[in-house]
């Protein structure tokens, strides 16, 4: 049992290395930009990302450690919130409300609808991934 | 260089959200929204607004992706710390499940006090310091 917890912390580790060197790299080719699309898009991704993980175990049994690695890890990663609030504290520095509600609502609203878009498709295509390994085992 | 400050900084903030995580849905098992993100992601952005107002009353001000401090503790801890892909699925379910109200209000205090947040720390420091 404690085994698979360090291994679990290891592979949140990892996963948080990984989604936080892409979120970096994404970062720096839009820094020129006066709107954070970078945060922006790294955000609606991951949640697409998650919505399809969450989606995919409904149908699928996945390795604890795998799951929590691109779960928590890689998406959580990923994603940020502290970054938002950053973003969204100078958008209001620099007064452009127009900018501020663009960000906070593609961010929120996109975020969801990604979520669930993900959560349908990741559900979807676990389920017929199932049944054709199913109908595969039988033949 | 850089890239390996951002991925130290990532992988204990996010080891650390997930360890946080779970110290508090053991302590709130039932909570009526998802209070665990909820907390993680308030703690983590009054952190990033406390260490940028120390970063800028320093004088770092541009070019802060060279600076290496915001890169391993900015950028890395903070940003792996909190999460946004959890906010926005976890939003979906209680939608999903018809629970719009809570909903709504996992959203509104989620944005609102993380920026709030954000706000008071980066004011306190670069204001005291």
């Amino acid at each position: 049992m404690k085994k698979i917890h360090i291994l679990t912390f290891l592979a949140i580790g990892c996963g948080g290395a990984i989604g936080t060197l892409f979120r970096y790299t994404i970062n720096i080719q839009t820094l020129s930009l006066l709107f954070p699309l970078g945060t922006l898009l790294e955000n609606l991704v991951g949640s697409l990302l998650l919505g399809f993980l969450t989606g995919w175990i409904v149908n699928m049994k996945l390795n604890e450690i795998i799951k929590t690695g691109l779960g928590v890890g890689f998406c959580g990663g990923f994603t940020t919130m502290s970054t938002l609030a950053a973003d969204v504290y100078s958008l209001f520095i620099r007064p452009s409300p127009f900018l501020v509600t663009l960000y906070i609502g593609t961010s929120i609203f996109g975020g969801i609808a990604l979520a669930f878009l993900g959560f349908i498709l990741g559900k979807h295509i676990s389920l017929y991934y199932r049944n054709t390994k199913k109908e595969g085992e039988m033949e | 260089m850089n890239s390996l400050l951002v991925m130290l900084g990532g992988a204990v903030g996010a080891m650390l959200r997930y360890a946080l995580g779970l110290i508090l849905m053991k302590r709130f098992p039932h909570p009526p929204i998802p209070i665990a993100m909820l907390f993680v992601n308030i703690i983590g952005s009054v952190g990033l607004g406390l260490f940028l107002g120390v970063l800028f009353s320093k004088g770092v001000n541009l070019d802060i992706y060279e600076e290496p401090l915001f890169l391993l503790v900015g950028l890395g801890f903070f940003g792996a710390f909190t999460t946004f892909s959890t906010f926005s699925v976890e939003s979906m379910q209680l939608l999903k499940d018809g629970k719009t109200k809570k909903a709504c209000i996992y959203v509104l205090f989620s944005i609102s006090f993380s920026i709030a947040f954000f706000a008071i720390g980066f004011w306190f420091t670069s204001s005291f310091l």
